[in-house]
């Protein structure tokens, strides 16, 4: 049965930046864009152990924080090496001020050597 | 010296481009000609017998066996670049001229002849080593390297536990190496920095106290700030010798003090090489003194770097002149370069720097301190913030960067600014 949980509160995120959620395993990052739409993925890039939320957001995608890949915020999906592999996306509600997250059911794709 | 901007026609859709160099600038022209809308074929050479790799692994997870091969693959086998690839063939010659007499092309080990319609020069660099002394032992003193994956597999198969390590060299190659030995149970590692806090002299002493002291509570050992000079065989393995007398026995010698273009395939070809370091002089969008003919990554060195206005040899620095590179072969929107960047992780610390850190007269410490593995360093010169440096702060580093992005303009705006300037030359 999939339940959505309260990740945080829309207080807590910076437009443009992300939030990592680590009561979560793996953990997942929270976004609220420059256009003030709030997404959630998976928080660890797929090529190397980095935190997304600390990457940089622009045009609903995020760049990893140590290399040149960037995922999409809406698809999960990756435009260049060294990361191949996608994140997955997690469906976020919105109510009132709180983000409420849907986790996905598929499996991760973590980076080697890091486990859930 | 500097090559007037060649505004040749860019490459006709058909055109065969051919890519001398499989590592990572030669991977990132390919991605970003096809990118760019090319559908001519594009050929790229590479002397190893394996598929382009991304080579920051090697000190790191790659040495630790975390990673494996498959995992530094740069292309995707699941979407794979259309290139043909010629692995595992030297190129020994460049064909092409100034006044274009000599067809452009390159000549293999086997003998052909390879017609192009450019080429891009990708070669990277090899890594230096330190001279071998002779001893009663003999000159049999052979350090271990990493530059490929072959040198970074031999010391991978190579047992550590108990082992008493020296490792040459103070960069981040060095340190991470050092780290990783430490990590894989050798003896003991002592590190020959040729300074007392590595990284200082470049960084700042706050950052190579940082350094200093996560290496040191894990054990590494660092020898007197004197030069290492060579390595000899001895009776107990090797010996390192410093500068100052002092020398380090140890089982195993890795040397991580730099790395030269590998360009001696171009010496009587028409392409001018610098003569300090024999690197692939270029313009600033990577061309050559011979139209057509274009340089990037660890092989060449652009103008901006001949003036020191930028830094040579980062990761970062490949993948950029690589677009660059590509928008000049295809006459896309011309792609700027942004801050430099460069990172390394070590133990538990992930460094970061961003800007002209080798420009800056001045660093401060902005927040945290060299021994609490948070340290936060602003550069400037001339009171002018030029660089930021932070350990384990991804967020800071990327704020900097992110506020510093030079946005792409379209060539038609570009042409457009320049027709206005009031005097433009």
């Amino acid at each position: 049965m999939q339940v959505s949980f309260r990740a945080c509160s829309l207080q807590d995120l910076t437009p443009g930046e992300g939030l990592r959620i680590d009561s979560v395993s793996p953990p997942i990052a929270v976004f609220l864009t420059e256009e003030g739409t709030v997404h959630a993925i998976d928080d660890t890039c797929t090529h190397q152990d980095a935190s997304l939320a600390a990457g940089w957001v622009e045009d609903c995608r995020v760049e990893c924080p140590l290399h040149e890949s960037t995922f999409s915020l809406t698809t999960g999906e990756v435009d260049q090496p060294p990361a191949k592999k996608r994140v997955r996306v997690h469906s976020v509600q919105v109510q009132g001020d709180d983000v409420m997250v849907e986790l996905s059911q598929e499996a991760p794709n973590l980076p080697p050597g890091v486990k859930a | 010296m500097m090559y007037e901007q060649r505004s040749g026609a860019p490459l006709p859709p058909e055109g065969h481009v051919l890519i001398v160099g499989a590592g990572l600038a030669g991977y990132h022209t390919a991605r970003g000609v096809r990118a760019n809308g090319h559908t001519g074929p594009i050929t790229i050479f590479g002397e190893e017998n394996r598929p382009a790799y991304d080579r920051p692994a090697l000190s790191k997870a790659y040495l630790t066996g975390a990673a494996a091969e498959e995992d530094l693959l740069l292309d995707d086998p699941e979407d794979p670049l259309d290139v043909t690839w010629v692995s595992g063939v030297g190129v020994v010659r460049l064909s092409g001229s100034a006044d274009g007499t000599e067809p452009l092309g390159v000549h293999t080990h086997d003998g052909a002849f390879h017609p192009g319609d450019a080429v891009v020069i990708t070669t990277g660099a090899y890594a230096m080593s330190l001279p071998a002394a002779s001893s009663e032992e003999g000159l049999g003193a052979r350090p271990y390297v990493l530059r490929n994956m072959e040198d970074a597999l031999a010391l991978r198969d190579t047992t550590l536990e108990g082992l008493d390590v020296a490792v040459v060299g103070g960069g981040f190659l060095a340190l991470e190496a050092a780290a990783t030995c430490t990590e894989r149970g050798a003896g003991s590692v002592t590190v020959a920095a040729g300074e007392e806090h590595p990284g200082a002299r470049r960084l700042g002493r706050p950052v190579g106290e940082a350094i200093r002291a996560a290496h040191e509570a894990h054990g590494v050992r660092f020898a007197s700030a004197s030069r290492a000079q060579a390595v000899r065989s001895c009776h107990r393995g090797h010996e390192v010798i410093l500068a100052d007398g002092e020398t380090i026995t140890a089982d195993i010698v890795i040397c991580a003090i730099g790395a030269r273009p590998r360009t001696e395939w171009l010496l009587g070809s028409e392409v001018t090489l610098t003569s300090d370091t024999g690197a692939v002089a270029c313009d600033d969008t990577g061309a050559t003194a011979v139209p057509g003919v274009y340089a990037a990554g660890d092989c060449a060195q652009w103008a901006s770097h001949s003036s020191g206005l930028r830094p040579v040899g980062h990761w970062q620095e490949a993948v950029e002149e690589a677009a660059v590179v590509a928008a000049a072969l295809t006459g896309a929107d011309p792609v700027p370069l942004q801050e430099p960047y460069f990172w390394s992780d070590q133990f538990d610390l992930r460094i970061q720097g961003a800007g002209r850190i080798h420009l800056a007269n001045e660093v401060t410490v902005a927040e945290g301190s060299p021994a609490e593995g948070n340290l936060l360093v602003h550069y400037a010169r001339d009171g002018q913030n030029v660089g930021i440096l932070g350990i384990n702060r991804l967020k800071d580093v990327t704020r900097w960067r992110k506020q510093r992005r030079i946005r792409r303009t379209p060539a038609s705006a570009a042409v457009h600014a320049a027709e206005n300037a009031p005097f433009s030359a």
